[in-house]
């Protein structure tokens, strides 16, 4: 038994990397826009289709993975200064902006609905003979994963911190006029955020269907309510919360899987956030009002 | 009876189902601005306890279909059943998505709540036969004059519409009545609503079972008709036709409504039937979608009030013919 | 602004004789706040505020930008959360209550950020808002649709006097998003009005308002605070406040630095520097 849980544990860890690094795409862009991007699903599914299609054209794995994260900041990049400040131009209110993500992924999951025809596709790349660690058994592959979430953590934190254009992004996410009137070019910021997060999102889709093999036009829409409980659970705009938040869900999701509720253990995740929200009502009371669309 | 006439029966039973849906959301997000995203999740929960309280007894899990509190309830037990259900789902979700929360976080933990209890209903087969869903749901009502809804559609046809217009009755005079305003208030400003006085938390909580009654009822209604229920017909998109109608027809408008549900759930997702197929069956059905997430991606860009617009009520000065009454205006703006 | 003020000043003479005699029920404290700390994110935007209003009086706060005028109002109404310190309407300790109840006990306020019902005719506004507490009575509604309408009547020709009052009543149908800006604050007020409060929170109520309606709605807040309300304003225009307020609080970086009547504040050394510096 304790086997069991410990290699549950093991397996949360590597859900928790993979949720981590779409996770920490998020946090990064809900924290400097304030818009609730519901699409972010939808550009995973597309980072993971990108991968599966380079696959099929025989392109090297490791080569797919960048370009599917590379897809998801371009398909981040259009969405935001094709559709979503469009919107800001005509006054479009903060929580109208949520409802319009809402819509654009629509139109993406059923458009790759569309053209995929509705169908699952297994992806199977980088599969090696797993590692057994006592009851732990994992594959490399996973414990590249995990060593890329780690990667990515500390490469962000450190490019926040460190870069100017990292000061910038502090400066607006915090106070936008502020930020602005200081002459920050808000416009860049955002540019590079929208760039970042959504190369980490597409990244984060591609991660996905190699733990999961398979890919369909759902792929991203399933694993959205993990990733925004990961985002609230860590607080907004935080790396490291999101990265916190997401070993907190992983492991917990895992060890009710491995507690033979497989089809539950999506629902504990989702139970966490709802206990966060019951709990900390004082984390997420804060007025919309007071919060400015930043695009 | 002819083709013909049986699917024009059915589409008008159809029309009947998403006009009470379009009410419940019309009262909740065109009166009182509370956006739920998850709607669809109190339709399909009076569905299925319409669907098993009059099934009879589950025959277990070696038989072809399992599910719980199988009961053989006659009319009118069973549509109660499913409107009680859908009121107490929408007590429970609502009693911890309704909080004093951000608006965007509450709308997301709604789409959320759509999401994950897909998910579980089609995994737990105990429960509602998972994935696999109901067949075999008959007719109550039916049942007491010893027809079925298959045999007398034209007769399942004016049940609906009498069911639906008892709802729109009613919820429209809500709508008028001082509560009524309360809530366009509350939608209006909630600070300066609380403000004057009123209860934020409570107005949204009424609103959310009110909604969720209803929709356990259109539910219940469907289901009795169709006599199959499975998470298929309940995709969280679902919802979003039915806000998309609301948005062409006229919000805060109840005739809008009737006419927003006739063009876009009823009119539009029929036309491809009568189009000569393309593609791999099921394409008509994916490009659809498109079109729905397009259409409310443009109604969020040109905020139409919609094709019949809330009504303004005009008051009239005290010494006038009656005096000081309030009185929707006589045409609109 | 100061051309209309100075036509303003006899009528201000005669109401400040017409507040020296009071009636019996007035200098009864009704709103007293004591030690209130506001905080954002740790930091003190209200620090240790007190205030006591009695029936029949006006209290001016005025002081520089972001001196924590309007988060203080918004910890009286209920709209944020104080960190310390209690706050008791009308002999009831408040601090703890959201806003719908303060208001049922018999506190309104206006914003600082206009806030009428946009959607809704003016005429709607005042209705609502006298009828807060049953309004949202789902059970009165159903219940007793008699007694509803009868109300419903009754508010209806409050309503109609109010806008009279006002000069209003030629945009009683107009929706709330449709009116100029002086015309939604004085909608704020009239909403306030509507229900009959003990207690009235303006946040700067004259902006916008046009000059000559500056002085008409000073001599009628001071009308309505002599029937027994105790007003609390939050302005900027000195003018404004030196004929419309009894007392004068003074509020720099969320701590009060002087108070006392208009002539006493403005000569304060205090005073002078912090809207100097």
């Amino acid at each position: 038994m304790p086997g069991q849980l410990l290699s549950s544990v093991a397996d949360g860890i590597v859900v928790a990397a993979i949720l981590s690094v779409a996770a920490m795409g998020f946090t990064l862009q809900f924290g400097l826009t304030n818009v609730l991007n519901l699409s972010f699903g939808s550009v995973m599914t597309i980072g993971g289709f990108t991968a599966y299609l380079l696959e099929a054209a025989r392109v090297n794995p490791w080569l797919g993975l960048l370009l599917g994260g590379a897809a998801g900041a371009v398909a981040t990049v259009v969405l935001g200064r094709g559709v979503l400040r469009q919107y800001a131009r005509r006054r479009t209110q903060l929580f109208e902006m949520m409802m319009v993500t809402l819509g654009m992924s629509l139109v993406i999951d059923y458009s790759i609905q569309a053209i995929s025809q509705n169908s699952i596709y297994s992806y199977t790349v980088l599969q090696a003979a797993p590692v057994h660690l006592g009851s732990i058994v994992l594959t490399p592959v996973q414990v590249g994963i995990v060593i890329l979430a780690i990667v990515i953590l500390v490469v962000a934190e450190a490019a926040l911190k460190f870069t100017k254009m990292g000061k910038a992004l502090r400066a607006t996410a915090v106070e936008p006029s502020l930020a602005r009137s200081c002459g920050i070019q808000t416009g860049r910021v955002v540019l590079i955020t929208w760039l970042a997060s959504g190369f980490l999102c597409g990244l984060a889709g591609v991660v996905y269907i190699i733990s999961t093999q398979s890919v369909d036009y759902t792929t991203g829409e399933l694993f959205l309510p993990l990733i925004i409980a990961a985002a609230i659970l860590g607080g907004v705009g935080s790396l490291k919360g999101a990265v916190g938040a997401s070993l907190v869900i992983g492991i917990v999701t895992e060890v009710v899987a491995g507690l033979g509720a497989g089809g539950y253990s999506t629902v504990a995740g989702f139970a966490i956030l709802v206990v966060v929200l019951l709990l900390r009502p004082g984390a997420v009371i804060a007025g919309d009002e007071d919060r400015q669309l930043v695009l | 009876m002819s083709a013909w006439g049986f699917y024009v029966a059915t589409l008008l039973i159809y029309f009947a189902v998403d006009l009470l849906s379009g009410i419940a959301l019309n009262l909740q997000f065109g009166y009182a601005g509370v956006v739920n995203f998850g709607y669809i999740v109190f339709q399909a929960v009076g569905a299925y306890v319409a669907a098993v309280v009059t099934l009879g007894p589950s025959l277990g899990a070696g038989s072809y279909q399992q599910y719980i509190l199988g009961a053989h309830l006659p009319f009118p037990l069973d549509l109660l059943a499913a409107t009680a259900a859908g009121a107490l789902l929408s007590l429970l979700v609502g009693l911890f998505s309704l909080r004093r929360m951000r608006r965007d976080y509450q709308a997301a933990v709604l789409l959320i709540v759509s999401l994950i209890a897909l998910q579980v209903v089609s995994a737990d087969v105990p429960l509602f036969n998972g994935s696999n869903g109901l067949t075999g749901v008959g007719w109550p009502l039916g049942q007491l004059f010893g027809v079925t809804a298959t045999q007398s559609p034209w007769l399942y046809t004016v049940w609906s519409l009498v069911v639906v217009a008892v709802v729109f009755v009613g919820v429209s005079w809500l709508s008028r009545s001082p509560w009524g305003r309360s809530l366009r208030a509350m939608r209006d400003n909630q600070g300066a609503a609380s403000a004057m006085g009123l209860n934020i938390t409570s107005l949204r909580l009424q609103v959310f079972v009110i909604g969720g009654a209803i929709a356990g009822l259109s539910g219940g209604l469907l289901v009795e008709y169709i006599g199959a229920w499975s998470p298929g017909a309940w995709g969280y998109a679902e919802t979003f036709v039915i806000f998309t109608a609301i948005f062409v027809g006229g919000v805060g408008n109840y005739r809008g409504v009737v006419l927003g549900v006739l063009l876009v759930p009823v009119i539009f997702l029929e036309i491809p039937r009568f189009l000569p197929a393309i593609g791999y069956p099921g394409l008509t059905a994916s490009l659809e979608w498109v079109v729905i997430g397009l259409a409310w991606m443009l109604c969020i860009f040109f905020r139409p009030r919609g094709i019949l617009p809330e009504r303004r009520l005009h008051v009239t000065p005290p010494g006038a013919l009656e005096p000081g009454a309030l009185q929707p205006e006589a045409a609109p703006r | 602004m100061s051309a209309a003020g100075q036509g303003q000043n006899l009528t201000f003479a005669t109401d400040r004789e017409g507040t020296s005699a009071k009636p019996e029920n007035q200098g009864q404290p009704v709103l007293v706040a004591k030690d209130v700390v506001v905080d954002y994110g740790g930091v003190h935007a209200v620090n240790r505020v007190s205030l006591s209003v009695a029936a029949g009086e006006v209290l001016g706060i005025i002081g520089p930008n972001g001196a924590g005028k309007s988060s203080f109002l918004a910890a009286l109404g209920g709209q944020v959360r104080r960190a310390s310190g209690t706050i008791s309407l009308d002999g009831h300790e408040v601090s703890g209550l959201l806003p719908h109840q303060r208001a049922r006990l018999g506190l309104a306020r206006t914003f600082q950020t206009t806030s009428e019902f946009s959607r809704m005719t003016v005429f709607e506004n005042l209705v609502t808002a006298a009828e807060g507490d049953t309004g949202s009575s789902l059970k009165a509604v159903v219940l007793h649709p008699r007694r509803t309408a009868q109300r419903e009547q009754e508010l209806v020709s409050h309503a109609w006097e109010v806008l009279e009052r006002f000069e209003m009543t030629q945009v009683a149908n107009l929706y709330g998003g449709e009116l100029s800006g002086g015309q939604r604050r004085l909608v704020e007020i009239m909403r306030c009005l509507m229900r009959r409060p003990k207690v009235l929170l303006l946040d700067e109520p004259m902006v916008g308002v046009a000059p000559h309606l500056t002085g008409k709605l000073i001599s009628d807040l001071r009308g309505i605070s002599r029937d027994g309300l105790a007003i609390v304003v939050v302005e900027h225009a000195m003018e404004v406040v030196r004929k419309l307020c009894d007392r004068v609080m003074v509020m720099a970086f969320g701590e009060v630095i002087a108070s006392g009547t208009f002539e006493e504040v403005a000569q304060d050394a205090t005073v002078q520097s912090a809207y100097l510096s």
